[in-house]
């Protein structure tokens, strides 16, 4: 067992590197110089040239956001998936995606002139924080909606999600409306899901919030297993389920709201990636938590490296990728569904 | 080594349990018996602190159960429940090794491994490890998680309390004897059992005690012997029987009819 997990985890360790390296040299730009020598004479006259500027400023930041944003998502999904025990139970699926989505969205709008006047790193924290109130409020909502004594009802969690989106979009709709030209372009953005706009403050506050939040779920492989038994069973495995439901749903609104903030809703891929993992290695959370952040960060690259090539030079956005790869896997789970019936 | 004292426990107005007093020493093995809705399962639970039950004196080894810190319990006391999940989409040696998660932090060790082997391989479920869980009968899916639990309380502290309800549901008569000796055997090390069994004649053979319950309340709590009389048995479960002994052991068989 412990090799066949080591192989894959080499075997998703090549195709990172490999997902790297074309994610670096591809794109709308092709660059004149080796990409060392450009980055030894950036560090040494600290001036940009075109290419210093391209690689630095733009495909760097939008790589790291690229492979944190799907570790992020992945790793939200899969913990998601093991506290609601259903492989449906992911952020974009339940409304945690939307309503991070439109609290950072009233905030542009009604708090332009405001915001404008904060220090780039202030503004983004702002954004970000909005994002996770919007989300964590989501999970709450949602969580207390589906959840009688301790069992979750999965049809009246997706349906809340539904809602929250219904809402979410309503609420946007009527926002494009009362926005200025600047604004709207935000506004189209968020509900399309986009990296492109990352920069290094972006991707520094979505390195750290993501790189937090993994540190916590990746210690809650054994009690997402202890939960398959029911919840009695795990607590007396010496598990304190309501503790860890509460830091679950705190966690996975602080990521998902940070992820969000900057790129919008990019769907799916805390669906797809607990998915193709299940393949290999049933539910075991001890596994799929840190293979997932591996996998949703390659997954997540390559999505994002197509979308801005395969139009080059304008950009698809990524959401449609992700969508393309979501839909089928979500329609397969229903499939199986059904035959449980 | 469990030392309870006026236990009760009622949902709304409704008494569930009335007055429960217990005291169980390490080496024993008991039955809980009664008829159907007498609290066999409700007082199994409260001892096993899943529910909100009212007590004055609650000790596990002299101390207070509300002085065990939640993950100190599961070295000392395990559960077997009556339901279990009907879908585990694990292999089933990890289901098995979850009885060990108490016991490591990140990655089992080997003896952690070993203690599972040895478990399934005393449950016979060990040739089961291809299957999946879903697939497996009623029987074959209680078994597995008898090893759970028994994996869980194979440490070297002394006096460790394992409570079972109903464990031999759905198993064929050669399971039920193995699984018996099995309590046994783990009661003999200086531990104690409480189990909720529905067969007064497999109780009688193999508990040192009875606690028969009738409408939450202890009717009476000694040797077999004692508690299957002919009268007793025939109120509680208002039914005729007859006592005879067993040919063998002399201990008190029941016929009903």
């Amino acid at each position: 067992m412990q090799n066949k997990i080591a192989a894959y985890k080499y075997s998703i360790g090549i195709f990172l590197i490999i997902a790297l390296v074309a994610a670096l040299y591809l794109g709308a730009y092709d660059f004149e110089k080796p990409i060392i020598t450009t980055i030894n004479e950036y560090l040494h006259t600290k001036e940009h040239t075109t290419d210093s500027y391209v690689l630095i400023e733009l495909r760097l930041p939008r790589i790291l956001m690229a492979l944190f944003t799907g570790a992020g998502l992945a790793i939200c999904g899969t913990s998601l998936q093991g506290l609601f025990k259903n492989p449906l139970a992911s952020p974009d699926l339940i409304g945690i995606t939307s309503g991070s989505v439109l609290f950072p969205a009233i905030t542009i709008v009604l708090g332009n002139h405001f915001i404008d006047w904060l220090p780039a790193f202030f503004k983004y924290a702002l954004l970000s924080i909005m994002s996770f109130i919007g989300a964590l409020l989501t999970m709450i909502f949602v969580y207390r909606m589906a959840t009688t004594n301790g069992k979750t009802n999965i049809l009246i969690l997706l349906l809340s999600g539904v809602a929250i989106t219904a809402l979410t979009g309503a609420v946007t709709g009527f926002l494009t409306y009362i926005s200025t030209e600047e604004e709207l372009r935000n506004l189209t953005f968020w509900s399309l899901g986009s990296l492109a706009g990352a920069n290094w403050w972006k991707t520094f506050i979505v390195i750290l919030f993501v790189s937090i939040g993994s540190f916590f779920l990746l210690k809650k492989g054994k009690v997402l297993n202890a939960l398959m038994l029911g919840e009695k069973e795990a607590a007396h495995l010496g598990f304190d389920i309501e503790h860890t439901k509460k830091q679950i749903i705190i966690i996975v609104a602080f990521v998902v709201g940070s992820v969000v903030a900057f790129n919008g809703t990019i769907g799916f891929i805390g669906l797809v990636i607990p998915y193709i993992l299940r393949f290999v290695f049933k539910s075991n959370y001890n596994i799929l938590l840190p293979l997932s952040i591996i996998l949703g960060a390659v997954v997540l690259l390559i999505a994002d490296t197509v979308s801005r090539t395969i139009v080059s030079p304008a950009e698809l956005p990524i959401g449609i990728l992700t969508a393309i790869m979501g839909a089928p896997v979500f329609i397969s789970i229903l499939i199986n569904y059904k035959r449980k019936m | 080594m469990l030392h309870i004292h006026q236990l009760n426990y009622q949902i709304k107005s409704k008494t569930l349990l009335n007055n429960i007093d217990l005291s169980i020493k390490p080496g024993e093995l008991i039955a809980i018996v009664g008829p159907n809705g007498a609290g066999k399962s409700t007082l199994l639970s409260s001892i096993a602190n899943e529910l909100k039950y009212e007590a004055k004196t609650f000790q596990l080894k002299k101390k207070n159960i509300s002085n065990f810190s939640a993950n100190e319990l599961p070295f000392y006391r395990a559960k077997f429940s009556q339901h279990h999940a009907a879908e585990i989409n694990l292999k089933i040696s990890e289901i098995v090794l979850m009885g060990r998660y108490p016991y490591f932090s990140n990655e089992p060790s080997s003896t952690d491994w070993e203690i599972v082997e040895k478990w399934m391989q005393k449950t016979e479920t060990k040739h089961l490890e291809d299957r999946e869980y879903e697939q497996l009968s009623g029987g074959e899916k209680q078994r597995l998680h008898l090893s759970r639990v028994f994996a869980q309380l194979e440490n070297n502290i002394n006096e460790k309390l394992l409570l079972l309800d109903e464990p031999l549901n759905n198993l064929d008569v050669a399971h039920q004897f193995k699984t018996l000796h099995l309590i046994q055997a783990f009661t003999k090390k200086n531990n104690a059992a409480l189990v909720v069994l529905h067969d007064l004649n497999i109780a009688s053979q193999f508990a040192d005690r009875l606690l028969l319950l009738n409408k939450g309340s202890i009717e009476i709590f000694d040797i077999p012997q004692k508690v299957l009389t002919q009268e007793r048995i025939s109120k509680v479960y208002q039914y005729p029987c007859t006592i005879i002994k067993h040919p063998i052991t002399q201990l008190p068989i029941i016929l009903f009819g």
